[in-house]
């Protein structure tokens, strides 16, 4: 490492991608020019639908993959031509499972250590293997573990040798929800201690959880990057549902102007409304508590024969973002 | 130069075989032990002499070379394409460790193998003949020369090869002919005109009597002009080893 670079390191990005592009001999085009820059000390979801391009962008970061186009960047270092001090500073999980069978799990640990150049310290092993709740597991073969305590032991092996810019592909699949809660705070504790955290991840609730911020790719190229809360307030929409005993024919002319459709079969009312501190829907320009009082007094002046039997409100989610954005395609899934 | 990480890969790679010290050491072992007592004692090679060599003494040297040369390439070409194949590669492809590191991490751990197996088939052999060792210094270049050379050459096949099938190719049918025709039963005087000739493009030919010469003393070509062909093989293969890992060939997608 020069100094120039261990200069940089304190002000530089975590991870800088500038017109990443990656063409596989194949000739398929898994990124067509990815611009992306996330800051130390962030939480960062990159979601997309499968073959979306995901790992193969953390691949070309982490210098298992070659991009045919631009340049990127880990702590200011260039993963090309500062290849080898780029790779000490990062830890990966990666998406596939795999294993050496001959060894076992505390062995694993221990090489890992070692291949990072950090000197033996079996403390720092424990105190993985505890906080990825495999201490039983310590000498066991890694044949002998469960999926889901094998995609743990990847994420011990990745964090082993303490990397200050961590990528995590898909960590929690097959995880149970127990655990899958512990890992996320220990992902935020991760955080808190300085580490950057860059996953993907299917489960669109996991990204609202834990991340700062999103960026979604599709078939290749950025189609959005903000924090949750910016891309809910743009893409997603809260609704008062109003769930009715007999059905409504038409919809009144006062619910209509609130933007309210009626569900198919007419017993079902749903109407958009704001939510507080995020700038309304384009349908109704209203602050959120006045929209709220119009919908129930419209709801009020229906026909009296008419029984309201629920009224609930339904918050946005990230899933309904992802679906605006990708769910058009064909076999596209979250 | 990351000094824990290149031992620990050593020590990684040297782990590996000898968890299964059965399979790795012992069966080598054993099948070079059936060779020299079926060629040495059953087939009556004890009564024959081959230019006055008892020719029990005259193919040690032989099955000795013949199990560095299997074993030292056994060994990383099984490590290296097994760990391409099931993709705990990528532990090596993220760690901070250079080209140079990685080879000669994989290098040392080969030689390890290879030279335990020598070294037992060895002493079986030397038990039933003499511990005498004509020139030392020339039987160890020749045994950690060669076990050098076949170890990157497993190397190279690893990478190269996509399937068991082209991993096999070259051990199969280019080293393991070689090596059988390269002297180890035999001298290449034997061979009737133009095969004693042909037989002399046989690098492995050189290394087997280069070896010979260090134990027993006797050779029919000259040990230094042996160790200058395993010091050049070396110094390719190396070079194509290093230069495939530095460019991530086959390695980075
Ligand atoms: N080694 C490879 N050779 C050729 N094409 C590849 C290779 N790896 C990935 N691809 C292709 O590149 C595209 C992006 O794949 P990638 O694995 O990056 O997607 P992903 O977003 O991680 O998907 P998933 O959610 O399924 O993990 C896909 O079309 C895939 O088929
Ligand atoms: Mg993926």
């Amino acid at each position: 490492m020069t100094a120039t670079t261990s200069k940089d390191l304190s002000s530089a990005p975590a991870v800088e991608t500038i017109g990443v592009a990656k063409r596989y001999p194949s000739g398929v085009e898994a990124l067509s020019g990815i611009d992306l820059r996330i800051e130390p000390g962030e939480i960062f979801a990159l979601l997309g639908p499968n073959g979306a391009g995901k790992t193969t962008w953390i691949s070309i970061v982490c210098g298992l993959a070659r991009a045919t186009g631009g340049s990127a960047r880990v702590l200011g270092l260039d993963v090309v031509k500062d290849a080898l001090a780029a790779r000490r500073v990062v830890g990966l999980v990666p998406q596939e499972i795999n294993f050496d069978p001959f060894f076992k799990v505390r062995e694993v640990l221990r090489f890992q250590q070692g291949y990072f150049g950090v000197r033996r310290d079996d403390a720092r092993i424990d105190e993985i293997l505890a906080a990825l709740d495999l201490t039983a597991k310590a000498d066991a073969g890694t044949r002998e573990l469960s999926g889901g305590m094998k995609r743990r032991l990847l994420i011990a092996k990745a964090l082993v040798h303490a990397p200050r810019v961590v990528f995590l592909d898909e960590p929690t699949a097959g995880v149970d929800v127990n655990l899958r809660r512990d890992l996320w705070d220990y992902v935020r504790e991760l955080r808190r201690r300085g580490t950057t955290i860059v996953l993907t991840t299917h489960y669109l609730e996991e990204a609202e959880a834990l991340a700062d911020r999103v960026g979604v790719i599709d078939k290749g190229k950025l189609l959005v990057l903000d924090t949750p809360g910016a891309l809910l307030a743009r893409h997603g929409a809260r609704r008062i549902k109003i769930k009715l005993a007999a059905p409504l024919t038409a919809l009144p002319a006062e619910l209509a102007a609130l933007g309210a459709t009626l569900e198919p079969g007419g017993l079902e009312l749903s109407c958009p409304v704001a939510t507080p501190g995020l700038p309304a829907p384009p349908a109704n320009g209203q602050p959120a508590p006045a929209e709220i009082r119009r919908v129930i007094a419209a709801v009020a002046a229906l026909d009296a024969s008419i029984a309201v039997t629920d009224l609930r409100t339904e918050q946005p989610t990230l899933e309904q973002v992802f679906m605006a954005l990708v769910g058009h395609r064909k076999g596209a899934a979250a | 130069m990351n000094v824990i990480g290149w031992k620990t890969l050593i020590a990684k790679e040297s782990r590996r075989f000898m968890k299964v010290p059965g399979q790795t050491i012992l069966n080598p072992v054993i099948n070079t032990a059936l060779y020299f007592v079926v060629f040495g004692y059953a087939l009556g090679g004890y009564l024959r002499e081959l230019d006055g060599v008892p020719y029990i003494r005259f193919i040690i040297p032989g099955l000795i070379m013949q199990s560095i040369i299997q074993n030292s390439l056994l060994n990383t070409a099984s490590s290296l394409f097994v760990s391409k194949l099931q993709g705990t590669i990528i532990d090596l492809l993220l760690a901070p460790l250079t080209a140079f590191e990685v080879v000669s991490a994989y290098v040392v751990a080969a030689l390890a193998r290879a030279l335990t197996v020598a070294v037992l088939v060895w002493l079986v052999a030397s038990a039933f003949t003499s511990f005498h060792v004509a020139h030392p210094a020339h039987a160890l270049g020749f045994a950690l020369g060669v076990g050098v050379v076949f170890a990157l050459g497993g190397m190279v096949v690893a990478i190269a090869s996509n399937n068991f099938e082209q991993l096999n190719l070259i051990p199969a049918f280019v080293i393991t002919p070689l090596t059988f025709l390269g002297g180890v039963f035999y001298s290449p005087h034997a061979l009737p005109r133009p095969w004693s000739t042909i037989t002399r493009a046989n690098p492995i030919l050189y290394m087997v009597d280069g070896l010979r010469y260090g134990l027993i003393g006797r050779s029919d070509t000259n040990p230094n002009l042996g160790l200058a062909i395993v010091v050049g093989t070396a110094a390719v293969l190396g070079s194509i080893v290093y230069a495939m890992l530095h460019s991530g060939y086959k390695l980075r997608t």
